[in-house]
């Protein structure tokens, strides 16, 4: 069982943006999901965690690695996707997993092969290894990079929002990998996508605003709402009179009308009904706090 | 942006203007700082740079819109396409022209500043010109930015792309230097000023024969050569503008979509996760390296820029060696040093172009690519990664460089040249460029790191090249040690291989490269791996993360730089010093203000002398002794004597009975008092004993005389010098002044009646006349050592060879030693030993040698009088100088031509048996009658030389336009030399030691004279000049002595040209204005000549003054265009400016020209020749 631990993790940057506030988490085997909104600092989190970053203050551990200290040994049992990844020109899939397969001290050339010709089949772009990865479709060039994350032993695999441009489908066959791998490894998901986290995570964590806002089990959360938040649709006009009176969660449009969310203990009434909440009330609650029109 | 630039190029030409340490293109001597002439040379140098700014404009214009994608918006809306199209580029036309008014602004502002404060003094700026102003603007500024934008703009329309745009640019620059790799002879400047784009070099011929009175007047006017070719160009930029504006519209092409190849569909296998062992050893980093290294360099060889620079380099080299390797009409060998040279000079501006370029995309290559977090995040170092980028960066020079010399042993095979020294290509290569790509791209990957931005980093690189070693030269800074990449020059000679500076080269290099290595690690720790953070931050992280092992291979490294750098400070610094230029002038300064005093103080002369030398050439020392019988030959008494010494040379002089009294080591100046004076008429033996020892290496190449094959070495160098010496006073009166030293006369005043000042002549000035001389030389075992005179005695003795030499006839103390592994070729010629020395590889030229020597040797006995000689002896030496030389019996010529010119094919006179004419010819002018040290003293050596020489050519030459020529190349000598003269252009009757008046003028009218008088005149004259003073004892002869002889040899009418040729600067402006024949009936053809002539008076500066006209000038006619054929010539009496000439010849006439062999000076001669009309009978 592997084991990350962040502590009291903080990073100010230069322009005075609060990036980390205080993170602290814990984390094991399995895919753990972080959700937040843009600019919560989940990026800032993973960089940190990917030893691209460094932290003002605070410390963070894979087992007994000091990953702000020893960055070289993290690097070691690290597969990271970044939320940008680009690929070299002039370069076909093949020779660019054979690269990064090098960096990652595969030197037996065998095994290497092996593994490339592995990976490249799980991401199903075996047939493509010969071609240049410049000129890939998004979702190609997205699984080229899970195929270079799962390069080698590592125990912490970190992806940062990788379903971006992925079509339902790619999405799928996406995580159907992930999870497989994630199995006895930490998988550290970072998305603002709600369902992404409640299809495939066991744990997760809300980050806004650089802090930590909610961490724990997704359903566990879902059930302390149960109950408690309600909808109603409401006319454009109505939207501002509400949104003083209610404790608004979330709004969206729903066959042209605003459809508001609110949460209270106590029924509303005045048209209200009671719904089951899910993960997005869980977010929205969690993160809009000063409930605020979304 | 625009004042930027504007700023700059303000900066650059004030800089120029106010400083003598910034030269471009420059001013010397008459020329003012601020000359219409030097303000269009700084025009026309910043245009090249202007290149830059508009490419920076065009590509702007052009591409603007689509970069920031508003084109889809912009061209939706109703604008008008030309509207659109040129208002983009008329814009960017005037935005790129207004930065280049900062030449103006600088030279303005710098001339009325720097006399203000002192920095220059007033006398040095001229008055300004509105029109130098105006015509510049026209002529080239508008033209120039002009032509460049239409390609740029063009070729950004066509390609939307920077780089593009960037490679338009190039384009421009290598048409440039194409059309320069055209000048290969006097032939063809014509052809390369008109494909010029610049119009730089058309400027250049336009101004070819300028004086500096018309430098300082006269602004580029629209006319002649120049006009033509700015209308060539601007025309052709019309073309590219129009056919670019046709093809421009606002829709986007289809994109080509390439058609979806089905892929071959596989087997499906059955893959499994191999089990994986990751190591992460020394291996593991090996690996990675190299894994590093491919990506990056296969990502440069594929890339469009490597590719498209590859095409050009191979371009620019190609259309370099298309000319061959010309020299005064004749191709010389293509040796491998020749194409080592011409590779390094193509391969210089890319592999810079490379280095400053791919090292900003290597390491940004990671950024761009957005691929910069997955390769961070992996578990290599830092280091490892950047010492492979830089590794690739060098391999990709060295292939490029390896294609090079591919070529450049295709090219020496494709001439049928077999003599490939592969070896040779390769050491040179890895000693020096390939040194030089290691050490810039260590430093260009630091930059690139530390100023962590591409361009800001792009813009340092550059600075770092040209600015530093600039501020260094301003500084007076001469150290290899900081000029990054710095070393010692290396010359490879065919006879002393890679020479002395190969040692020194080598420390530097080991230095350099260190310093190289220093930076990469520098570099490795201050990678911005991860998120991009400010210097300081990685600083910080640096500090922290910098593994023990890490920081222990940096400390090695400094501290071998360090040890290194000590022991090139060392030898460089301490053990062999050297002068810096500011320090030599300064110690020349000091030398004259402290011991002028002493420039009339007597010293006994020398009469007799005796050399022993020991050469050791693998050690590279000299020992010399000299003894020597000196007499007061003066009417007083001499109590001391003094001496200039050599300072590279240990020097200990005994004089009986003298004592020391003055010892000035830093001005190496010595006065030794007499115990008892030297009375008039008595004698004194002098013992001097002098060495030199080499030790360690230089910082500049070291000393090219004493080397391992091909020592040379004369009198001058290993004595110390008699008396004040005035040679070492600075000449020039702009540093003269700069010292408070006031103007001096190059040569004393030319005196009719002289005894006093006669007494010296200008070789020895007064150390010695004409002496008997013995030297004992010795050298290696394996060579042979040669001094003038006859060879008394061989012997060997301690594995060394000993030689005894004795001059036959008292000479002139004007001695070589020399020393080499020679072979020997000789030849008897009534008495004489023939004699040549040259090395095993260059035995092709040698029998023609000995036919050179035979035939001068022949004409001049029978034309002047006996050899005084019994050999005649040409000796090869290494090519660290261009040159041959005479001493008495003993000529040392250069291998770097006549030994390497192939001469297969040449029948005919030819430049080097011309140069052997010369030499043998001073064994009579200079050797056997000197002139005294005065001026007009060298047109009695020099010119009288160059006129026997070439009467020896024109003795064998077989049709007279084969000697026009060769005349040219005497007449092209002197106009282009007058335009260069700093001081003052002298009659050549009182030439001052200015050598395009002694060889080139002196020659031109030496020939027209024997033309004029007879070749027989010509000789008396001179023969009985040298038999009235020949050895004789002092007062010698002046130029007025031989006019004395040449002046009744001339017949009346045409004793105008003794004044207007050798008393006067006298140029003619001839020309043919009408050239017609016709038919007549009885067959013959009738020409008519309608001609115009002027003769002009020029004075020192080159204002011209008419003349009355009442000369006689040559009128001919050609048969063939070539004109080969001079079928009809008449010499007749010119007396009025337009004249008209029919003549009755019997051929059909091609040309009819005015001085058809081209004897009289003219600084257009083009047009005395011109095309024959056919007048049809009128009906």
């Amino acid at each position: 069982m592997h084991k990350l631990k962040i502590n009291n993790l903080s990073k100010t940057y230069s322009n005075g943006v609060k990036a980390l506030d205080n993170v602290s988490l814990e984390i094991e085997n399995g895919m753990f999901g972080l959700l937040g909104p843009n600019g919560a600092g989940k990026s800032s989190l993973m960089r940190t965690l990917a030893t691209l970053q460094e932290a003002d203050s605070g410390t963070a551990t894979l087992n007994d690695i000091d990953i702000l200290n020893q960055p070289k040994e993290l690097r070691k049992n690290l597969g990271y996707l970044p939320q940008e990844f680009g690929v070299y020109p002039r370069i076909t899939a093949e020779q660019l997993l054979n690269h990064m397969a090098v960096l990652k001290g595969i030197t037996n050339s065998r095994e290497r092969k092996e593994l490339v010709k592995y990976l490249l089949d799980k991401v199903n772009l075996y047939d493509k290894r010969n071609k240049n990865v410049k000129g890939f479709s998004g979702g190609m060039k997205q699984r080229v990079g899970i195929a270079q994350a799962l390069i080698g032993n590592p125990n912490l695999i970190i992806v940062d929002e990788p379903t971006a441009g992925l079509d339902p489908g790619e999405r799928n066959r996406f995580y159907n990998l992930l999870s497989e791998v994630g199995k006895d490894v930490i998988v550290i998901l970072s998305t603002h996508i709600v369902d992404d986290i409640r299809e495939l995570c066991t744990k997760m964590a809300i980050m806004n605003e650089g802090q930590i806002v909610f961490q724990g089990n997704p359903q566990n959360a879902i059930d302390e709402l149960n109950g408690k938040v309600y909808q109603r649709i409401v006319t454009r006009e109505e939207l501002e009179v509400f949104a003083t009176n209610y404790a608004i969660i979330s709004n969206k449009m729903v066959g042209g009308q605003p459809l508001i969310h609110v949460f209270s203990d106590t029924n509303p009434e005045n048209g209200f009904e009671l719904v089951k909440p899910n993960l997005e009330d869980v977010f929205f609650s969690k993160i809009n706090t000063s409930n605020a029109l979304v | 942006m625009v004042y930027i630039f504007l700023g700059l190029m303000t900066l650059f030409t004030f800089g120029a203007t106010v400083s003598d340490n910034i030269q471009i293109g420059g001013s010397v001597g008459n020329v003012y700082k601020n000359a219409p002439y030097i303000i269009t040379i700084y025009t026309t140098i910043m245009t090249l740079f202007g290149l830059l700014i508009a490419a920076a404009f065009y590509n702007n214009a052009a591409l603007r819109d689509y970069n920031n994608n508003f084109n889809e918006i912009l061209f939706s809306t109703p604008l008008s396409k030309p509207g659109y199209f040129f208002g983009r580029f008329f814009a960017a036309l005037v935005l790129a022209t207004i930065p280049m008014l900062g030449v103006f602004l600088g030279v303005i502002i710098g001339s009325s500043l720097a006399p203000i404060f002192g920095w220059v003094d007033a006398d040095r700026f001229g008055s300004f010109y509105l029109e130098t102003f105006v015509n510049n603007y026209f002529l080239f500024i508008l033209p120039n930015m002009f032509f460049a934008g239409t390609i740029i703009f063009a070729m950004a329309n066509k390609w939307k792309s920077t780089v593009i745009s960037f490679v338009g640019t190039l384009v421009i620059i290598i048409g440039y230097i194409i059309s320069g790799n055209l000048i290969s002879d006097i032939d063809s400047e014509t052809i390369a000023a008109l494909t010029d784009t610049f119009g730089i070099r058309a400027y250049a011929l336009y101004t070819k024969y300028y004086t500096p009175i018309e430098k300082n007047t006269l602004s580029p006017g629209f006319s002649g050569l120049l006009i033509l070719n700015r209308i060539v160009w601007i025309a052709t930029g019309v073309i590219i503008l129009l056919s670019s504006y046709f093809s421009f519209s606002f829709q986007e092409k289809n994109k080509k979509i390439k058609a979806v190849k089905e892929d071959k569909k596989e087997l499906k296998q059955l893959f499994t996760r191999p089990e994986l062992s990751p190591k992460y050893t020394r291996k593991t980093e090996w690996k990675q390296f190299k894994s590093f290294f491919l990506i990056n360099f296969l990502s440069i060889v594929k890339s469009v820029t490597f590719k498209l620079l590859f095409l050009f380099s191979a371009i620019i080299l190609i259309s370099n060696l298309v000319g061959g390797f010309e020299y005064f009409g004749l191709q010389s060998y293509p040796l491998t040093y020749k194409l080592i040279d011409t590779i390094s000079n193509a391969a210089g501006i890319f592999v810079i172009i490379i280095l400053v370029f791919f090292s900003g995309e290597l390491i940004w290559r990671d950024r761009e690519s957005k691929i910069n977090e997955v390769i961070d995040a992996t578990p290599h170092t830092s280091l490892i990664s950047l010492s492979a980028k830089a590794l690739s960066l060098v391999c990709v020079t060295v292939v490029l460089h390896a294609f090079f010399i591919f070529c450049g042993v295709i090219y020496q095979l494709a001439n049928g040249f077999t003599r490939i020294e592969l070896d040779v290509y390769i050491i040179d290569f890895i000693v020096t460029s390939f040194m030089t790509y290691i050490v810039w791209s260590g430093v260009m990957i630091m930059i690139q790191v530390i100023i962590n931005n591409k361009y800001i980093g792009y813009f340092v690189s550059i600075m770092v090249i040209f600015a530093w070693g600039l501020m260094l030269s301003i500084f007076d800074i001469e150290s290899n040690m900081l000029f990054i990449g710095g070393r010692p020059s290396l010359m490879y000679s065919d006879m002393n291989a890679f020479g002395p500076s190969l040692k020194g080269l080598l420390w530097f290099n080991t230095y350099w490269i260190l310093f190289s290595f220093i930076c990469l690690l520098i570099a490795g720790a201050l990678w911005n791996r991860g998120a991009v953070s400010s210097l300081k931050e990685r600083i910080k992280i640096a500090k922290k993360q910098i593994p023990k092992s890490y920081r222990l291979i940096i400390i090695g490294t400094i501290s071998c730089w360090i040890a290194v750098a000590g022991f090139v400070y060392y030898n460089t610094q301490v053990l062999n010093t050297y002068e810096t230029s500011e320090n030599i002038e300064q110690l020349s300064a000091d030398y004259e203000k402290k011991y002028k005093k002493y420039e009339n103080v007597v010293f006994p002369k020398i009469t007799n002398l005796k050399y022993f030398i020991d050469l050791f050439p693998y050690k590279r020392d000299v020992v010399v002794k000299a003894t020597m019988t000196l007499v007061n030959k003066a009417e007083t008494t001499l109590d001391s004597i003094h001496y200039t010494i050599n300072s590279n040379w240990g020097t200990e002089i005994k004089i009986p009975n003298a004592e020391l009294v003055l010892d000035d080591n830093d001005l190496d100046y010595r006065i030794y008092k007499l115990s008892k004076p030297l009375e008039p008429g008595e004698k004194i033996d002098i013992e001097i004993n002098t060495k030199y020892i080499s030790k360690g290496f230089e910082n500049g190449a070291g000393n090219t005389h004493i080397i391992n094959n091909g020592t040379f070495l004369n009198n001058f160098e290993i004595q110390p010098a008699l008396g004040y010496q005035s040679r070492i006073e600075l000449s020039d009166k702009n540093t003269r002044k700069k010292y408070d030293l006031k103007p001096k006369d190059r040569m004393p005043k030319l005196e009719s009646d002289c005894s006093e000042n006669c007494m010296k002549n200008y070789l020895s000035e007064g150390a010695s006349d004409f002496i008997n001389v013995e030297t004992i030389i010795s050298t290696a075992g394996d060579q042979i050592a040669i001094a003038p005179g006859s060879l008394l005695k061989k012997w060997a003795e301690n594995g060394r060879n000993y030689y005894h030499y004795k001059v036959d006839h008292p000479s002139q103390n004007f001695y070589s030693f020399m020393s080499a592994k020679y072979e020997v070729k000789s030849r008897k010629w009534q008495g004489v030993d023939i004699e040549v020395y040259y090395d095993a590889k260059h035995p092709q030229n040698v029998e023609m040698m000995l036919d050179a020597v035979e035939r001068s040797l022949a004409y001049y006995t029978k034309n002047f009088g006996p050899y005084m000689h019994k050999q005649c002896r040409i000796i090869e030496f290494p090519r660290y100088a261009t040159f041959a030389q005479a001493f008495p019996g003993t000529m040392p010529y250069s291998e770097a031509f006549g030994f390497v010119i192939n001469l297969e094919d040449e029948e005919e006179n030819n430049v080097v048996d011309a140069v052997i004419a010369h030499e043998v010819a001073h064994q009579w002018w200079a050797h056997q009658v000197i002139g005294a040290n005065m001026q007009g003293a060298t047109m009695m050596s020099e010119s009288f030389s160059e006129y026997s020489s070439l009467m020896t050519m024109k003795s064998i030459s077989k049709t007279p336009m084969k000697m026009r020529e060769f005349v040219k190349y005497n007449h092209d000598r002197y106009l282009s030399g007058r335009g260069s003269e700093i001081d003052k252009e002298l009659p050549l009757y009182k030439v001052e030691n200015q050598s395009y008046i002694h060889y080139g003028k002196g020659s031109v009218v030496l020939y027209a004279l024997q033309d004029y008088i007879g070749e027989e005149k010509v000789n008396t004259a001179m023969k009985s000049f040298l038999e009235a003073y020949k050895y004789q004892k002092p007062p010698y002869p002046t130029s007025l002595d031989f006019m004395k002889q040449l002046e009744p040899q001339v017949p009346d009418s045409l004793k105008y040209v003794i004044n207007d040729w050798f008393k006067e600067i006298t140029l003619y402006d001839n020309k043919m204005k009408k050239a017609s024949y016709k038919k007549l009936e009885n067959g013959n053809y009738q020409v008519i000549m309608e001609i115009e002539s002027k003769k002009l008076l020029a004075d020192s500066l080159g204002n011209e003054t008419p003349m009355k006209l009442n000369d006689w000038i040559d009128l001919g006619v050609f048969s063939d265009s070539d004109e080969e054929h001079l079928i009809f010539e008449k010499r007749v009496k010119i007396d009025k400016s337009e004249m008209k000439f029919t003549f009755e010849i019997n051929e059909v006439p091609a040309k009819l020209a005015i001085d058809p062999r081209h004897l009289l000076i003219d600084r257009i001669y083009e047009d005395n020749i011109k095309t024959a009309k056919e007048l049809l009978p009128e009906n």
